[in-house]
């Protein structure tokens, strides 16, 4: 065989480990050393102080909230957009007038940046001037305004709302990707034996959508778990950090607040916390490979 | 009688689609009719403005520094997608084709670097940024974003990659080419396709970041399209809403006609590399 650099893997590799091992293995470094020490607010450690930081992090009840709140803002939007993208998927998987059409206007959301989105949304949903209220109003849905961002109680699950629709596009597109691979001749099949719609799908699509499903909730469960544009550029957290999720609560800490020590305990404890779901993808990719 | 089942399930379809779609249409109609609302009526909660503003977004351009932020856009988005896209490939190519030592390796940290999103490594990059002076520096930011679209990248190339037959390139070598010329002359012609889908979406993902623009681009002379619209909005007592909305609109269309036009290949390249 050729002895060539462009059959040389280690070659062909090499800058793209470098380059990702630079960018990424510097910082989680710095990360770790900073948060094993005392640091003033401009970043110039001061000595030793053991787990100090963690601790610190750890025992902040804004951080047991902000945790808390990330397990809902996880389970609820990827719950929220595997039930609503699985119908969706075999809707437009079927064939029907506009579905060109149809998939279009589904997957729009993924295009538009997620600032873009939130800030709009964040427009939209002004108590005073914002669409949302007078379109509610003009369908006599409601008689007062809503303050949808700026009370607790509303602001969160619109947060959500926007979270689920703004996931639903990759999710749709993976199913889409799922259900083109079910071989047509098992339907075909399952109608000569006389199975009906709930049936067909129980017993076909879904078993074998299996695999996909799996690998959405990972990927989307990663992603949502890192999502920071939405929640920042609709209320930073607010208001009175109720709306705070571990992204916007390790930025203000590390940014607004200036503990550069507690934000880099925080950033290390969620990393930990991102391998555990990496495993897990492992796992399910390995199990597809397999299969 | 099967055009007419055909239409019966379209109707059917759509309908059940329509909640969802008028969610999702919902943020483009506030975002253009806000655009083209008279300044004075803009904080008015009616929905259809008393005439057209056009001139709304010549004045946007000027008033929300929108030039300068498309180019700083259009620069990092390019610049890293390109880096990406030169490191990845070769990396793809061997990880398809070839098994060594330290392969398994390789692809778990790619792995890993995948999961790891910016956010989580915020203080780390910062600090690297600030040592190496290059804080507010758009070229670091380009470093950055194609660092974290070389996994996406790897992982989408290398499953087409594997769909090419290697034959191909073996035949080409004993026809006495050499594997530059195997490369250059078969593999990658076969593998544009894949290059091109790839490409665009770490275009997408470039154009659209955040965490990073607002933590290392501190000047407004450097703002990209998204931290500059976020910056007409954060912390200001008055906010001109109808500019904010024609620069989104701006800045959102292109990408989502490109968008509109791809997502078929989407479902293809998507679903490949999701299970292998």
């Amino acid at each position: 065989m050729n002895r060539s650099i462009f059959t040389n893997p280690y070659v062909l590799t090499a800058p793209a480990f470098l380059l990702a091992a630079f960018i990424i293995l510097w910082p989680l470094f710095q990360i770790g050393e900073i948060s094993l020490n005392d640091v003033n607010r401009f970043g110039q450690l001061r000595g030793f102080s053991g787990l100090d930081n963690f601790t610190a992090v750890l025992s902040d009840p804004q951080f047991l909230a902000a945790c808390w709140r990330t397990v809902i803002w996880t389970v609820g939007i990827v719950a929220g957009t595997i039930l609503i993208s699985i119908p969706v998927a075999l809707i437009l998987n079927q064939d029907f007038y506009g579905r060109g059409i149809a998939r279009v206007i589904i997957m729009l959301p993924w295009a538009v940046s997620l600032t873009m989105t939130a800030i709009v949304w964040r427009w939209a949903l002004s108590g005073e001037s914002g669409m949302l209220n007078s379109a509610l109003r003009g369908l006599g849905l409601i008689d007062e305004n809503i303050q949808w961002l700026a009370q607790s109680g509303t602001a969160f699950p619109v947060q959500i709302a926007i979270g689920i629709l703004v996931s639903i596009p990759f999710t749709t597109t993976i199913f889409l990707g799922g259900l083109s691979s079910i071989p047509d001749d098992l339907y075909e099949a399952a109608q000569l034996e006389g199975a009906n719609g709930w049936q067909t799908f129980a017993e076909i699509t879904l078993p074998l959508l299996r695999p996909f499903i799996n690998i959405a909730v990972v990927m989307n469960t990663i992603s949502v778990f890192n999502s920071f544009p939405i929640i920042w550029a609709t209320t930073q957290g607010g208001p009175a950090n109720s709306t705070d999720i571990l992204v916007t609560y390790l930025y203000k800490l590390g940014f607004n607040f200036g503990k550069l020590g507690e934000a880099s305990a925080l950033s290390l404890l969620m990393f930990a916390l991102l391998l555990f779901f990496t495993v897990i993808y492992v796992r399910l990719a390995m199990r597809g490979d397999r299969a | 009688m099967k055009i007419s089942s055909k239409l019966k399930r379209s109707i059917v379809s759509w309908l059940i689609l329509s909640p969802l779609m008028i969610a999702v249409l919902f943020p483009f109609a506030v975002m253009l009719i806000t655009a083209l609302k008279p300044a004075t009526e803009v904080l008015r909660p009616t929905w259809w403005p008393s005439s057209f503003q056009w001139q709304n977004f010549i004045t946007m351009w000027s008033a929300t520094n929108f030039g300068s932020a498309l180019w700083n856009s259009l620069y990092v988005a390019v610049l890293s997608t390109a880096l990406s896209i030169v490191v990845s490939i070769p990396a793809a190519y061997a990880l398809s084709r070839f098994r060594f030592v330290g392969k398994g390796f390789v692809q778990q940290f790619l792995l890993v670097s995948q999961m790891l999103s910016p956010i989580v490594l915020v203080i780390g990059l910062f600090r690297l940024l600030v040592a190496l002076k290059l804080l507010d520096n758009l070229n670091a930011v380009v470093f950055v974003y194609a660092t974290f679209n070389i996994a996406f990248s790897v992982w989408m190339l290398q499953s087409y990659f594997s769909t090419i037959p290697k034959d191909l390139e073996e035949a080409a070598w004993t026809e006495g080419a050499t594997p530059w010329q195997a490369l250059r002359r078969v593999f990658l012609p076969l593998a544009l396709p894949a290059v091109t889908v790839t490409a665009i979406f770490s275009f997408i993902n470039a154009w659209n970041e955040f965490v990073i623009a607002l933590t290392m681009l501190r000047n407004q002379d450097s703002y990209t399209l998204p931290i500059q619209v976020f910056s007409l909005v954060a912390g200001r007592y008055t906010v001109e809403w109808h500019h904010v909305m024609a620069a989104a609109f701006t800045a959102t269309i292109p990408i989502a006609i490109v968008f509109a036009w791809l997502q078929r290949y989407l479902v293809r390249g998507l679903a490949l590399g999701a299970v292998k």
